[in-house]
């Protein structure tokens, strides 16, 4: 059975080229383009993955993020925007997004990334990798719980290697591992960034707001 | 209003109704020895070199504009804020003017009445330096000729004219004479509210008009810039966009146009001035971009200031990715900069057909010569890592 997908995004034009690209491997089970028709479908509709805009009117793709994750937690979120802003990729991610990528992303890897997120795992693209060793890189750990905000040496390795354009499968190979240990990492790196003291990333958007 | 279309992306310049008298002070900027004469100017509202005439005139009268000068600097304060004068201050004013005329005629009546042809000399030279000298708006003469500036009324300009003459004459008749100072004293009262009748409002009002004009030229200004901007670079983009058919080249031109715009709107330096490496390597790989139409995927993690050590290596790079570009046949590649606590790493991936570092040719071998000597002669390491058909990463690393 295939992956029930919805979309989202303001730009109709868009949605319409992305929406032919998906049809033949994926099920589209609707589309929005805007906040309060996106969170009310997407409860209906309850797909599998949701692919969505970042910025939009009226809370933008947050706003749908968590306006879903309340009653349907386990819809899982794709971000696929032309914003290349620190704080607003992160934001999506710390709002519950499983993933980001650039609407540059060609057809075939957009379709490996909604399988990918499907599938449990993180989707980085190089420039998330990026945001997050530099969030994490003058991370100060904190008093509730140091561990949590610091990334290990293995997985800023990965994340290395990803920022630099390597696929998960180049990634494995460089560094010795296997597939599946290089998105155990991601997914890692991926929960820090979400559970990671709120004010230290505030500090650190802020710092870097020209990107 | 003219001007309200750009008023929300350009800053609100002061509006010229909130130019007025001020509580008197002492200037902090554009001052000469202490701001007391700028902060007298500023609450009179003219000009600068007047006042500071004033105070060389004084000066010949027994060094009476010292005196003035200190009671004034003793009696302000440091200018914190703008604040209107209110009428107790305009009488405290008054008060003090009156003082001051009350120890003219003390000295006059004891006999002490100054050198009054060194007092004309010196007030004639210091107000006619100061009428030509100063840059910051033209003379009143000027300001007569110009029609956008507002007509003083007609009887109020020969009330004041006619006060000025009889005040000259008066003291020309005075001179010489060391007793009379009865009658200087109304001279010098007469020629000062002469003075200030008939052109204290019209110099106000010049003052006030010339900042308004300053606000609305500025505005043009920076409405022009825009507009020469996006012409330059959005319009011409977009042109060229709409003459080709090669969907690469329209996201090659698209992507450029972009990360320009960015630039340009988010405030990072302009083109070739980058005084960071991340904006320097965006400048390179944008450089890249558009000389062999091939994306550069540009990742920025932390940075530093460009200095000679991180230009060296920003050059370095910028020739490892014309490297790729021209011989790795990929359609895309991607540089990664990183600066941790001690080190800063620069990496050019391709993917491409890669070579066999054993077996390069001469012409390639050269230009990796010439990446690694310029980035070994300011103390950093070169690695450069290639296997056929797998890609090649050239790694520029440098310890800070």
């Amino acid at each position: 059975m295939s992956i029930k997908v919805y979309l989202v995004d303001d730009h109709r034009l868009f949605l319409s080229g992305v929406k032919a690209e998906l049809a033949e491997e994926f099920r589209i089970v609707g589309s929005a383009y805007d906040v309060d028709t996106a969170i009310e479908e997407i409860r209906g509709y309850r797909p599998d993955v949701v692919l969505i805009d970042v910025h939009m009117p009226d809370g933008g793709g947050i706003a749908v993020v968590e306006g879903v994750a309340e009653t349907n937690p386990d819809v899982k979120f794709l971000a696929l925007s032309v914003s290349d802003q620190a704080e607003d990729v992160i934001a999506m991610i710390r709002a519950g997004a499983r993933g980001y990528v650039t609407k540059t992303i060609e057809p075939e890897d957009l379709s490996d990334a909604i399988r990918r997120i499907h599938a449990g795992d993180a989707v980085f693209s190089p420039r998330l990798a990026g945001f997050v060793l530099d969030a994490f890189a003058g991370a100060i750990p904190t008093d509730d719980d140091p561990e949590l905000d610091q990334l290990t040496s293995r997985e800023k390795d990965v994340l290395r290697l990803i920022a630099r354009g390597f696929a998960y499968k180049q990634v494995a190979r460089k560094l010795n591992i296997s597939i599946k240990t290089v998105e155990t990492h991601v997914s890692s790196a991926l929960r820090k960034l979400q559970l990671s003291n709120r004010h230290e990333l505030a500090r650190w958007a802020s710092k870097r707001r020209i990107v | 209003m003219r001007f309200a279309a750009v008023g929300g992306i350009i800053p609100i310049v002061k509006p010229a109704s909130e130019a007025r008298f001020l509580q008197p002070h002492r200037r902090m900027t554009n001052r000469v020895i202490a701001g007391v004469a700028g902060g007298i100017a500023d609450t009179l509202g003219v000009r600068d070199g007047y006042v500071r005439a004033a105070f060389v005139t004084l000066m010949t009268i027994w060094g009476i504009g010292g005196v003035i000068y200190l009671l004034f600097w003793i009696a302000t304060f440091d200018r914190v804020e703008d604040r209107a004068m209110d009428p107790v201050e305009s009488s405290r004013a008054a008060g003090l003017g009156l003082a001051f005329i009350g120890l003219l005629s003390l000295l006059g009546a004891v006999g002490l009445w100054p050198n009054g042809v060194l007092v004309l000399t010196a007030g004639a030279l210091s107000f006619g330096t100061a009428a030509v000298t100063d840059p910051s708006s033209p003379g009143p003469l000027a300001a007569l000729i110009n029609p956008g500036v507002k007509r003083v009324s007609k009887i109020r300009l020969a009330l004041g004219g006619v006060l000025l003459v009889a005040g000259i004459v008066m003291f020309s008749t005075a001179i010489g004479q060391i007793f009379e100072f009865a009658m200087v004293f109304l001279a010098v009262f007469l020629t000062g509210l002469g003075i200030f009748i008939a052109f204290g409002p019209w110099v106000r009002r010049l003052i006030t008009d010339l900042s308004a004009e300053r606000g609305e030229r500025i505005r043009q200004e920076e409405r022009a810039e825009v507009a020469a901007h996006l012409h330059d670079s959005v319009l011409q983009t977009l042109a060229l966009i709409q003459r080709t058919d090669d969907p690469q080249r329209m996201a090659i031109l698209a992507r450029h146009q972009e990360s320009e715009l960015r630039d340009w709107l988010y405030g990072t330096a302009p083109l070739d001035g980058a005084d960071l490496v991340s904006t320097a390597l965006r400048q390179a790989a944008a450089r890249v971009e558009e000389d062999f139409q091939i994306p550069v995927d540009v990742v920025t993690v932390g940075d530093y200031p460009v200095e000679d050590r991180t230009r060296a290596l920003v050059g370095a790079a910028s020739e490892a990715m014309v490297n790729a570009a021209k011989h790795s046949g990929v359609d895309r590649m991607s540089l990664f900069l990183e600066v941790e606590d001690d080190s800063l790493d620069v990496i050019v991936t391709d993917q491409g057909t890669g070579f066999e570092p054993d077996a390069v040719p001469a012409d390639r071998k050269g230009i990796s010569e010439s990446i690694r000597s310029r980035v070994e002669r300011v103390g950093g390491t070169v690695e450069i890592e290639s296997e056929l058909g797998e890609g090649t990463e050239v790694i520029l690393r440098l310890g800070l």
